[in-house]
């Protein structure tokens, strides 16, 4: 209804448009048209003028004649002779007629003969009555036209009345001397002089509208009667008209012979006694509208095309605003719905928090019970923590708020955690997991970790949340070649062989707060954020991601991203000669693994089961050529790596080196594996700089990237000042930390740390843990106020932002005030340790 | 479906919107009986001469022509003193494409330039439908040419009241008893007089034109009688006897009262508004003077104030009824010298066709020279008379000599200044 008002709308103002267009043409023609008539009557003025001295001097060549006869007292013969002799005009010529007889004589012979000029004017109504021939120089005294006696020409006359001698000397008779012109010669002279008046005529008439002369377009011998046969007209409106006519200046519109409108202009002759001039012209021709219809032509075509691009532009708007609000209306519900789903998912691990820490301060005599309310207590907490931190980034994401921080990692570091993030979940869902990696040669990169951390994690949480116990993940890393300089292209494939998605769902399954309606995943915990997230990462960091699924079949997420390799590499990881025999009975795995330590100097030997190695190694034990490492996959169909490590200790050789290797968290086979034998342990994927590490360490060698694992003995003493204002972290840190034996001492705020640092003796802290938001001064102006100290142990002491501000913009701010690392809150006490140690061995990123 | 009907409604109307925009309509007339046979772009001058001050019959047929032919400017020119000017005027500067022209000019030496500069019309090429005319005002010269075609033709007769004789319950007189009988009726109803005329002067006087039609009745099967009177021979006076003597008795049986008609000064103007006062119910004139009729019924105060309707109808002069005198009025010849002699037979064979002629005659008030009388009420009553009554004074062969010979002799005998005797004895000898 709206849509069809605004059409309305639209065609009533183009409709007005064009309205405006054609009155105000209308006004123009009609006013151009007036101008035109008045500038016909203004012509008409001037043809009077030209008229009146044309006639005024033809009558005063007649005049001067005349009264020179008069005054010569000449006969008619004489006076003719005159005539004759002063008369230069070609076509012209005089007559001289006696009123007593109307016969006389002409100047020239009658046609066709040499020497008659006798003329007669006897049956020519002309000089019956000579009252209008007026004195001489008193008035024009023109005939009308006329035919010429002698020629039979049309003709007109100008005349004067002369008195001539007559035959006999004292006699005297009274006579017309007429100066007769040719009409064709009048014609030719008497001619409007503007072009755009070529269909205009010229007529002169008597007071009695007969006309002295006349245009072609005038009818009858009477223009009053003229007008009276074409233009319906009643006497009393006729004889006022024509009273009009013949005594003033102006114009009126008539219909000529033809029914045509044409104007009329009028203006009387001054010179002579009640003549008007008439002019007369279509009307059509003072009409110049041709113009104006092309603009009324075009304004229409442009309005009509304006209307019809507004309309489909209008339609496509409509479309699109639909659309848009849909996509609107849907973001709404899916936001009421996330806030709804938020709730419960916030509710539902704090009720776990909150009710686990009843049930543990009920059971604090039991060990037992309290330690599993707190395990579930953490569990609940990690996940709450996960969910908020979400949160968090999509909103950054949505804002646009959100900037890459990039700094130098190692790939592997990353792919260790991803491992052992997936570790407890692959194992409590009993999922087939392995992770494949392929010609992985730079170890050190440079982009934004956190960000690329969250997108594997993502994606590979996911699959294995939506995987069913007992299904298969797989996760492919490979390492290509890139098409930006100075980058790698690194592919990461996850597969799984869970519920799938609907295409319906995959259409929109990057939008934020969007999950799949499926009663599966309704019971599995997650905030529809996760591959929003994702692919804004991935987006952000100018990469790919690509999703195959199809539902109960599984799905395939491709993430390819160009990572700019880091500056900083491993030295050239060569191992000394060793030969190297790799069991496993995932050929792929078998086959990458093997090229990986071929690539690093080994010679390697396969074997696809434990029975198969056993065999290898016996032979190669008796004919004196040991393996210098054997490698063992632990999950191995038939003879598991345990057994097969058993077995070679028992039947082949007490002290050939034996790693075991695991996708899985080996610290539960480690004390079965440790008593079948096996040197150590290493965990899948099988990067070069693990095996590298790993066989050196085997074979004597140190390694160079081994950390202490569960020995904190190093830490024991350390002494940290830890910038805290919250009494409850300050506790939890410090509290923390003495598990560890590591002291700390508290600054309230960053102006008590700086304070402190400021009359501190040297050595007395290893480092700050500094809070950020704090009264009275912040971490950020505590840490440039350290920093600024003069004593130089004080002004360089390590200082690790330890605070709830997680983002990656906040770390680059710590780093920038001068800080030498970042823990987020809520603090992982491993991250903890790790970050100590990394400090104290001067590991700077 | 809605909206995109809309859009298209709107389209549509905007479309037919901008096509009223256009350029007005050219309505070219298409005449069935005329298909021009020139270039219809040319640019020409066509002059036609004549002797009357207006020709407005004559105009609207070049209107007519426009339609055909736009770019050709066809005027009409009055020619002063026409019958003696016009041979000059052909010889002149000014010479007209087409010109009025007289059969009566044949064979005289003083209009022999007239009948010269004539084209033959009856050439089959001009293709002039000449079969639309009467035959017996088609004239041709003795060597078989055609020099001029009718465009009207003429008569005499009276102008009738019919409003008068409606309102005083009396028919229009068929016999000449008839005609005595409505005078006297119309005298007694206290009408003056029932029955005028011009008679100032011989021309058209109301005397020759009670005489003329009744003198053709008596010699028109006679060839020895239009012989001698054709040779003004004075033997031949006693031809004339009869139609005196007719005209004589028309005057004494107190048809007209010549003191009366004195007063009318021409036989024209003059006898037209006279007619218009209202209470003449028969007025004497020639075909000539009905053509003005029309326009002057807007000049004449009486008329406007008490209209009439009014015919025109042959004066039965004979017991046995009225004669028709068919004579061509108007004739129009073709200059062979023309400089655009091509567009002025164009124009003639446009003009010579029934409906054309037809028309200017209306315009003109005149008789068509066609053969189809009926167009006009005017002229009913010509249609109504028998054949053996319609005489034609070129057909039979009376000279123009002759007739004038009637004529003065009828003025003469009806103004009383000769007897019978005296005008017959003087036959061949009458001078204007």
């Amino acid at each position: 209804m709206k849509k069809i008002l605004v059409i309305i709308v639209n065609v009533i103002i183009i409709a007005a448009i064009l309205i405006f267009v054609v009155l105000y043409s209308s006004f123009e023609n009609t006013d151009s048209y007036r101008r035109q008539i008045e500038h016909f009557e203004s012509t008409m003025v001037t043809m009077e003028k030209v008229t009146e001295n044309y006639l005024e001097g033809e009558q005063q060549i007649c005049d001067v004649w005349a009264h020179y006869i008069n005054s010569e007292h000449m006969t008619m013969e004489e006076a003719v002779a005159f005539i004759r002799a002063s008369h230069v005009l070609e076509n012209a010529s005089a007559h001289l007629i006696s009123l007593d007889t109307s016969t006389g004589l002409s100047t020239r012979p009658k046609q066709g003969t040499a020497d008659d000029y006798a003329v007669s004017y006897k049956q020519i109504a002309l000089l019956e009555n000579v009252d209008w021939i007026n004195e001489i120089g008193e008035s024009i005294n023109i005939t009308r036209a006329y035919t010429n006696p002698m020629n039979g020409e049309q003709s007109l006359a100008f005349c004067n009345r002369v008195t001539l001698n007559g035959p006999e000397s004292d006699s005297s008779e009274a006579a017309v001397l007429l100066r007769v012109i040719p009409i064709s010669e009048l014609e030719q002279k008497w001619v409007f002089p503007q072009t755009e008046l070529v269909n205009a005529e010229l007529s002169m008439i008597d007071a009695n509208g007969d006309y002295i002369l006349k245009g072609h377009s005038f009818k009858n011998s009477s223009f009053f009667e003229f007008y009276k046969s074409y233009n319906p007209t009643d006497p009393e409106s006729s004889a006022k008209l024509f009273d009009r006519i013949t005594s003033s200046t102006g114009s009126v519109p008539m219909l000529n012979s033809h029914g045509q409108e044409c104007i009329l202009a009028f203006t009387p002759l001054s010179a002579t006694a009640g003549w008007t001039l008439l002019g007369f012209v279509p009307a059509k021709d003072l009409h110049v509208d041709a113009e104006n219809w092309l603009l009324v032509g075009v304004v229409s075509a442009g309005l009509l095309v304006l209307f019809l691009l507004d309309l489909h532009y209008m339609l496509h708007l409509n479309k699109r605003f639909q659309a848009a609000a849909r996509e609107a209306e849907s973001t709404s519900k899916a936001k009421s719905d996330f806030l709804s789903t938020m709730s419960h998912d916030i509710r539902t691990p704090m009720n776990a928090i909150v009710g686990l820490t009843t049930i543990a301060e009920k059971n604090l005599g039991d060990v037992e019970s309290t330690r599993e309310s707190l395990r579930k207590i953490r569990l609940a907490s990690n996940h709450l923590l996960t969910l908020i931190n979400d949160i968090l980034d999509i909103s950054k994401v949505e804002s646009g708020k959100l900037k890459l921080s990039p700094m130098t990692f190692s790939i592997v570091e990353t792919v260790e955690n991803l491992v052992n993030i997936s570790q407890p979940m692959i194992k409590e869902k009993n999922i087939d997991f392995s992770f494949h990696i392929n010609q992985i040669e730079k170890e050190y990169l440079y982009t934004d970790q956190l960000r690329l951390n969250q997108i594997y994690i993502n994606i590979l949480s996911n699959a294995i949340k939506y995987t069913e116990p007992g299904g298969r993940v797989t996760v492919d890393m490979r390492e290509e070649k890139s098409t930006i300089p100075g980058c790698i292209r690194l592919s990461y494939i996850v597969a799984d062989t869970g519920i799938g998605m609907s295409p319906e769902f995959m259409a929109t399954m990057y939008q934020p707060f969007s999950r799949q309606i499926d009663s599966r995943v309704n019971s599995i915990q997650g905030t529809g954020l996760g591959l929003a997230i994702t692919k804004q990462m991935v987006d952000l960091l100018g990469g790919t991601i690509d999703c195959q699924s199809e539902q109960g079949k599984g799905t395939i997420f491709t993430v390819i991203l160009d990572i700019p390799v880091a500056d900083r590499q491993r030295d050239d990881m060569m191992l000394d000669p060793i030969d190297v025999l790799i069991v496993d009975d995932d050929e792929i795995l078998l086959q990458t693994a093997a090229d990986t330590l071929e690539s690093l100097g080994a010679s390697v030997e396969k074997a696809q089961s434990g029975l198969e190695a056993i065999g290898m190694v016996e032979h190669r034990h008796l004919s004196g050529r040991d393996y210098g490492v054997v490698i063992v996959d632990w999950k191995m169909s038939g003879t598991d790596g345990i057994e097969t490590i058993r077995r070679i200790r028992t039947e082949v050789d007490e002290n050939i080196p034996i790693l075991l290797i695991s996708a899985y968290d080996w610290s539960d086979i480690e004390d079965q594996a440790k008593a079948a034998g096996a040197n150590g342990f290493v965990s899948k994927p099988l990067f070069r700089s693990t095996l590298y590490d790993k066989i050196n360490e085997l074979t004597g060698k140190e390694s160079v990237s081994q950390e202490p694992e569960d020995n904190y003995s190093d830490l024991q003493g350390l002494h940290i000042l830890v910038a805290e204002d919250n009494e409850i972290n300050w506790e939890i840190i410090s509290a923390m930390l003495s598990m560890f034996g590591i002291t700390t001492e508290r600054a309230e705020n960053g102006r008590v740390c700086v304070d402190k640092m400021r009359t501190a003796a040297e050595g007395s802290y290893a480092l700050i843990f500094m809070d950020i938001q704090m009264p009275e001064m912040n971490g950020l102006d505590a840490t440039r106020a350290i920093r600024k100290l003069e004593d130089p142990w004080a002004a360089s002491i390590p200082i690790v932002a330890m605070t709830a501000d997680a983002f990656s913009e906040n770390i680059t701010e710590c780093l920038d005030a001068g800080m030498n690392g970042h823990i987020a809150k809520p603090i992982d006490i491993k991250l903890v340790i790790k970050e100590i140690r990394r400090i104290k061995e001067g590991r700077g990123s | 479906m809605m909206k995109k009907t809309m859009c298209m409604f709107l389209a549509v109307l905007m479309l037919l919107g901008l096509t009223a925009c256009g350029s007005e309509k050219q309505d070219v007339r298409s005449e069935e009986g005329f298909r021009p046979a020139l270039d219809t772009s040319v640019s020409c001058h066509i002059s036609v001469a004549g002797g009357y001050n207006n020709f407005e019959a004559l105009e609207t047929e070049f209107d007519r022509f426009n339609e055909f032919y736009p770019n050709v400017e066809l005027v009409f020119t009055k020619v002063d003193d026409y019958n003696n000017m016009i041979g000059m005027v052909l010889n002149g500067n000014d010479a007209p494409d087409i010109y009025v022209n007289y059969s009566w000019m044949y064979g005289r030496e003083r209009y022999k330039t007239s009948i010269d500069h004539a084209e033959d019309l009856a050439d089959p090429a001009l293709g002039l439908d000449l079969g639309c005319i009467r035959g017996n005002i088609l004239l041709n010269t003795n060597d078989g040419t055609l020099p001029m075609v009718p465009v009207f033709s003429n008569t005499y007769g009276m102008l009738v009241n019919n409003s008068l004789f409606e309102k005083e319950g009396l028919s229009v007189p068929a016999t000449y008893r008839e005609l005595v009988a409505v005078c006297d009726a119309f005298r007694e109803k206290g009408y003056e007089n029932p029955m005028m005329g011009f008679s100032q002067k011989e021309t058209t006087s109301l005397f020759t034109l009670v005489l003329y039609p009744y003198f053709c009745g008596t010699v028109a099967h006679d060839e020895e009688a239009v012989k001698k009177l054709n040779a003004l021979d004075a033997s031949a006076g006693e031809y004339m006897r009869p139609a005196l003597e007719k005209l004589v008795q028309f005057l004494n049986d107190g048809c007209v009262d010549l003191d009366a008609c004195a007063e009318i000064e021409n036989n024209y103007d003059a006898v037209i508004l006279r007619f218009f006062e209202g209470d003449v119910p028969m007025m004497l004139c020639s075909g000539d003077a009905v053509s003005g009729t029309k326009k002057r019924e807007s000049r004449s105060e009486a008329f406007i104030a008490n209209p009439f309707t009014y015919t025109f109808a042959p004066v039965p002069m004979a017991e046995e009824g009225a004669y028709f005198l068919d004579m061509p009025n108007l004739q129009f010849s073709v200059n062979k010298d023309s400089s655009n002699l091509d567009m002025a037979n164009e124009f003639m064979r446009f003009l010579i066709t029934p409906q054309e002629l037809n028309e200017m005659a209306q315009n003109k008030g005149l008789i068509s020279p066609t053969k189809d009388l009926s167009f006009n009420s005017m002229y009913t009553a010509l249609g109504a008379v028998p054949e053996s009554r319609i005489l034609s004074p070129e057909v039979f062969g009376l000279s123009d000599d002759a007739v004038t010979q009637l004529r003065l002799a009828g003025y003469l005998v009806g103004t009383g200044e000769i007897t019978i005797d005296e005008a017959v004895a003087g036959y061949g000898t009458f001078t204007q």
